[in-house]
């Protein structure tokens, strides 16, 4: 059996993190299992930056303004504790960062560049050109190298093991070999990312965004915080969800229907296409909704008047894009959008250091729910996230494993696990992977995303009932053991069901609208009632089951979120 | 410089590829050129343009000198023609670099000051592929055809540094470039894919590593070989040097043996234009040419 | 005014041929040939994926953050390798002149199945390169307290070989590979030239050492992998730059930097390269064999064998060239000491 003291389930940032720190004093075996290779985590998406009160470009900045922005953004719904510890960690952990090699941009006197962000106060964000997620994730990667951190590329994690009170280890598949494994760990870190493919085609986030590491959690018992709450961003490219940044409708892009209307003029007649995001994400949406949208639900950002001088010098890497991915030259014609899923602020309970409330195991990053984000995060606040609470859990792990001795496994560890590929691959079946996924992701876009409403979510909840039951009926095709795609889509398809539960049951009880969460039937944030936290755990049944934690407020009072 | 007449000018860059035995092929470009109606004019103050191997010491002497070069052609007033892939290479790399970095560019030319030289950036660049299928054309050429080379099974081999990277493309895709065998079908011969066409000779391994460098060569030619091609053309002297003056040493290398006639392209099209074996100097060649032309 | 908007979108009906294996099933590798409803917009990626959804769920690929930036996609398309999800397929169709394209996986890497390849020899030869920071404490404190500083200007050396995503392409286009699979590959050297020049590392040395014991002289210039990085890293250009750090380091003694001094050398001298002479001046004695091979096939011909070129009329303005340059790079390097 595969052993080791500090196992973390995921490569992103927070993974990568937790596993370097771990890994540090190299005295310690720490392995890290990841379903694709590390450098290609979705980490490695996020363009903007990440935010430390380094003041080196606003001299005035300091981390309790930081502090202060991030409960503001989460409408109050981050825990201030969390969010205070966060903000002040930042400067250290971008420093750590950057002693690794991490290859920031810099100011005229050599220090780490900073940007100006949505909803900071201050010049925040630090950043690398385009590219911050991408260069972090790469330092962290080659750091884990040079320090003798062992990957398990291409091992997809099928079962958390632990006896009730402590962490056992886990059940793994080798996607080459088809093999299926029971790890032992001391300490397991799950840090697998967040659920954005619940919404399937309408999401920023890269195919393996399935919530693995929450689902694992929660059908091994463990609690999961807040999981209503999805950021999405009004701006994806129509076929593939790609991101077009604000950078395009801040250099006087417009949104228009497809009836060629600028149809900001009716929500936001000032500030137009550069309203708040769940503002303009909810206009399109009703344009769409009124049958002002294109063939495939799309609007569209057009950026054509600005001419082709303009857009090879101001907006060249969007351009690109669109050209890549969409086919499309916005020199030529109008780009074709749709709002798309872009952060799961929910996830997996912990306290501060990660931990669950079973000794041993931990969860970091956007896979975990602190909560420093609360019902919306702040631009640049995620990448701050996964440094910070990876770097945390992989500390405390570390002592943990330090002090702690392996516990016996039980002999029948891995049956769960061959039952659950047993029930995927033998035998035949009419379900396809592609038609429940897509009839979820619709599912889930129409009656649990920008809008929603007790009757709509209602739905939701029955529809998930019926799409579990169907794909408890599937049977894949791909009898192969080796490297099983199809095999993997089925289990990610698995996990985000029983995530999309925990969404449209939380969102149906939320009767109030607060950050990235829009009752159409409660359209008022109410703090009286709902200023508390959604933990859901998992009935015998496998429907969710909810219950409330107080929000923690030591400094800041609930106000009008306005900007 | 005289352009009033129905001729086609062009600076003539050289390269370093026609020292020794190669030398006929100045004569023989000439006079293959002369049957459509190109007059070359060598450049006097050309220098070698360091094959890219200079930059492995100087980056800026490479550009530079290069940048040199370009400007001789621009002072003829005629566009820089060069019949070597690697020069064409190196120069048009140079040309990219100097457009897209102005601060790069000024400084080359404070360097060029040095020798009262002003590089302005206008140079058109061409090759022989380019040159025959885009500015003489396949009309003219064909119309000059006298000795239609039918029946001839060849395999045609750009080489690499025509084609990579895209960005030095003026005139036809890398991915899927049609030049060489459009010029092929004119002459009247038979092009016949094989799957190491778009491979490496190995050429610039000759003095770092010969063992790579042969066992790349045999490669090459094992593949056209084994389509049972009658013989290979390039229009790069510098592969056209290798499968053919290497060849052996290849093969002996790469455990083949056969022996496949490889021609530069400017021989094909002299003796498809009524030039004979003799004239084309065939009997230079390493590998004998004792096919039917 | 406003006006109603209708999207430009082609469509054509393709056949799309796919290179499969699966281990196992006695079957050597074949092709399978699918018929796909191309459109404006569609990526390789998402026709592979429209027809592991509709046509025949066992087509094995891989995919992750479908936006080019994680590595995973990489295949050839027409014998190009390329990112799947960031190439559009109806170019490809209308470069080639045909309704028909063909994908297999990348080339130098042992098949896992169908479009699979197994890249684990990437990464090991990457690791042997220290790809990682070594801290330079002259440069970087010692405690969190501080950043180091680093200029604008040293960012830039090496900020676009960051860009690198580590998803093969290079590799698979490498013609060294392809002869030899000791050889690094063009994305490793390119990492480790990435480090060695940053200046709060302190390894470059060992790098050095590293890239040579894989194959640094091996790189034949040939250019693809410029040609198909989706990143624009250009890996070519950075070997070619490590080669002259290590010349700069002291490494004289290799059949590479004796021939890179030649070059640079004889240009000066002569205006050309002085090809007769070339095989002593880089494998030493060794090289006479060479030179006299050459002799005899030219006195064969009437000609006169000669050991020296002659000098081009150029030569004089490109030596004034040259001693400029040197003084510019005399200067620059005092500036980067101080």
């Amino acid at each position: 059996m595969l052993t080791y003291d500090v196992l973390i389930v995921g490569s992103g940032g927070a993974g990568l993190y937790a596993a370097l720190k771990s890994r540090m004093e190299e005295d310690l075996h720490v392995a890290v299992l990841t379903k694709v290779y590390p450098t290609r985590s979705h980490t490695g998406a996020a363009q903007g930056g990440v935010n430390a009160a380094l003041a080196n470009k606003d001299r005035t900045d300091t981390w309790e303004d930081h502090w202060f922005d991030t409960v503001k953004g989460s409408d109050y719904l981050a825990d201030q504790d969390a969010a205070e510890l966060m903000c002040r960690e930042a400067p250290q952990v971008i420093r750590e960062m950057e002693h690794w090699g991490c290859p920031f941009d810099r100011t005229k006197e050599g220090k780490i560049a900073q940007r100006p962000f949505g909803g900071a106060s201050k010049i925040r964000a630090c950043y690398a050109a385009d590219k911050i997620g991408h260069v972090m994730l790469h330092t962290l990667y080659e750091q884990g190298l040079r320090h003798g951190v062992n990957y398990f590329n291409e091992w997809q994690t099928l079962s958390l093991l632990h006896d009730g009170q402590r962490c056992l280890g886990v059940n793994a598949l080798d996607i080459r070999s088809g093999k299926l494994h029971t790890i032992q760990a001391k300490a397991v870190i799950l840090a697998t990312g967040g659920y954005g493919r619940i919404f399937w085609t309408r999401t920023s986030n890269a195919y393996g965004n399935t919530g693995d590491g929450a689902a694992l959690a929660y059908r091994a018992g463990l609690a999961l915080k807040d999981m209503e709450f999805v950021q999405f961003h009004p701006t994806g490219l129509r076929r593939t969800g790609i991101l077009m940044t604000e950078g395009a409708r801040g250099e006087g892009g417009y949104l228009l229907n497809a009836l060629g209307e600028r149809f900001m003029s009716n929500y936001a007649p000032e500030k137009m296409e550069l309203g708040p995001r769940d503002l303009v994400s909810r206009a399109i949406e009703t344009e769409v909704r009124e049958g002002r949208g294109g063939s495939d639900g799309e609007v569209f950002l057009d950026i054509t008047h600005l001419g082709k001088e303009r857009i090879a010098k101001r907006l060249p890497q969007i351009r690109q894009l669109c050209i890549d991915f969409e086919g499309v030259d916005p020199v030529l014609e109008p780009i074709p959008i749709k709002p798309t899923a872009h952060y799961s602020m929910g996830g997996i309970h912990t306290d501060f250091n990660g931990l669950t409330p079973i000794e041993g195991i931990y969860a970091a990053g956007e896979a975990g729910c602190v909560s420093v984000h609360g019902a919306n995060r702040l631009g640049g606040n995620s990448l701050l996230d996964i440094l910070v609470f990876g770097r945390r859990a992989g500390v405390h792990a570390l002592e943990y494993a330090r002090h702690t001795e392996f516990k016996p496994m039980p002999k029948e560890a891995l049956a769960p696990a061959e039952t659950c590929i047993k029930a995927l691959t033998d035998g035949d079946s009419k379900e396809t992977i592609a038609d429940i996924r897509k009839d979820m992701g619709d599912l889930m876009a129409e009656k649990a995303g920008i809008y929603r409403d007790a009757a709509g979510l209602t739905q939701a909840v029955a529809g998930l009932v019926e799409l579990k039951a169907r794909y408890k009926r599937l049977k894949i095709k791909d009898k192969s053991n080796i490297f099983n795609t199809e095999l993997g889509a089925a289990l990610e398809l698995g996990n985000m069901l029983d995530l999309a539960q925990v969404i449209a049951q939380g969102a149906l009880e939320r009767a109030e609208s607060r950050g990235a969460h829009y009752r159409e039937d409660f359209t008022k944030r109410d703090d009286k009632e709902w200023l508390k936290h959604t933990l859901a755990t998992r009935n015998s049944d496998e429907t969710p089951k909810l219950h409330f934690e107080p929000v923690t407020i030591t400094r800041f009072q609930p106000e009008a979120r306005t900007y | 410089m005289n352009n009033n007449d129905d001729k086609l000018h062009y600076a003539f860059y050289s390269g370093c590829c026609f020292q020794g035995a190669d030398a006929r092929f100045f004569e023989i470009l000439e006079q293959v050129f002369d049957k459509v109606d190109v007059k070359l004019h060598l450049m006097p103050e050309a220098v070698c343009c360091g094959a890219g191997v200079i930059e492995e010491r100087s980056e800026l002497t490479s550009l530079a000198i290069n940048a040199r070069n370009m400007a001789g052609a621009e002072k003829m007033g005629l566009p820089f023609y060069t019949p070597c892939s690697t020069c064409y290479n190196v120069i048009s790399n140079c040309q990219k670099r100097l457009q897209e970095d102005p601060k790069l560019f000024e400084q080359v030319n404070e360097i060029l000051a040095e020798d009262g030289i002003e590089y302005k950036g206008d140079c058109k660049l061409t090759h022989t592929l380019w040159m025959l299928a885009q500015d003489v054309g396949l009309t003219k050429l064909r119309e000059r055809i006298t000795n239609p080379l039918n029946g001839l099974r060849v395999g045609s081999y750009y080489g690499c540094h025509t084609r990579n990277p895209s960005d030095i493309q003026n005139y036809e895709s890398s991915d899927n470039p049609t030049s060489l065998e459009d010029i092929l079908e004119v002459l009247g011969v038979e092009v016949v894919d094989y799957d190491t066409r778009d491979d490496c000779c190995g050429y610039h391994l000759t003095w770092p590593n010969k063992d790579l460098s042969l066992k790349m060569t045999g490669s090459v030619l094992g593949g056209a070989q084994k389509q049972n091609v009658d013989l290979m053309v390039t229009s790069c002297p510098l592969c056209f040097k290798n499968l053919d003056g290497a060849q052996t040493k290849a093969l002996a290398a790469t455990k083949q043996d056969f022996q496949l006639p490889v021609l530069f392209l400017p021989e094909l099209v002299g003796l498809a234009c009524g030039m004979s074996p003799q004239d084309m100097k065939l009997d230079w060649h390493a590998v004998p040419v004792h096919v039917r032309l | 005014m406003t006006e109603k908007i209708t999207p430009i979108r082609e469509k054509m009906l393709a056949n799309i041929r796919i290179q499969r294996f699966t281990p196992g099933d006695d079957r050597s590798s074949y092709f399978d040939n699918f018929k796909v409803q191309v459109e404006t917009g569609m990526t390789v990626l998402e026709v592979l994926r429209h027809i592991k959804n509709t046509q025949d769920s066992t087509l094995t690929f891989r995919a992750f953050c479908r936006s080019a930036i994680c590595g995973s996609c990489t295949v050839r398309v027409n014998a190009n390798s390329v990112l799947a999800c960031s190439t559009q397929l109806l170019p490809i169709i209308k470069d080639f002149g045909k309704a028909s394209v063909t994908i297999t996986p990348m080339a130098n890497l042992p098949v896992i199945r169908d479009l699979v390849v197994d890249i684990d020899p990437v990464i090991e030869k990457l690791a042997k390169m220290h790809p990682y920071l070594m801290e330079n404490r002259e440069r970087i404190p010692e405690t969190l307290e501080q950043e180091s500083l680093m200029s604008k200007k040293e960012l830039k050396q090496f900020d676009s070989l960051t860009d690198c995503i580590l998803c093969g392409a290079c590799f698979s286009a490498c013609s060294t590979v392809k002869v030899d699979e000791t050889y690094a590959g063009p994305l490793t050297i390119a990492k480790a030239y990435r480090f060695s020049i940053d200046p709060r590392d302190s390894f470059r040395g060992m790098r050095i050492q590293a890239s040579m014991d894989q194959g640094l002289w091996s790189c034949v210039q040939c250019r693809k992998c410029l040609k198909v990085c989706p990143k624009d890293i250009r890996p070519a250009d950075s070997i070619r730059q490590m080669r002259r750090i290590a010349i700069d380091d002291g490494i004289h003694d290799t059949a590479g930097s004796r021939r890179a001094k030649a070059y640079t050398d004889d240009v000066e001298k002569f205006g050309q390269v002085n090809k007769p002479m070339l095989p002593v001046v880089v494998n030493g004695t060794k090289g006479w064999t060479a030179i006299e091979a050459g002799e005899a096939a030219l006195e064969k011909h009437g000609l006169a064998p000669t050991r020296q070129v002659c000098t081009l009329p150029g030569q004089e303005g490109a030596a004034k060239i040259y001693a400029k340059v040197r003084e510019i790079e005399k200067k620059e390097k005092a500036r980067e000491q101080q």
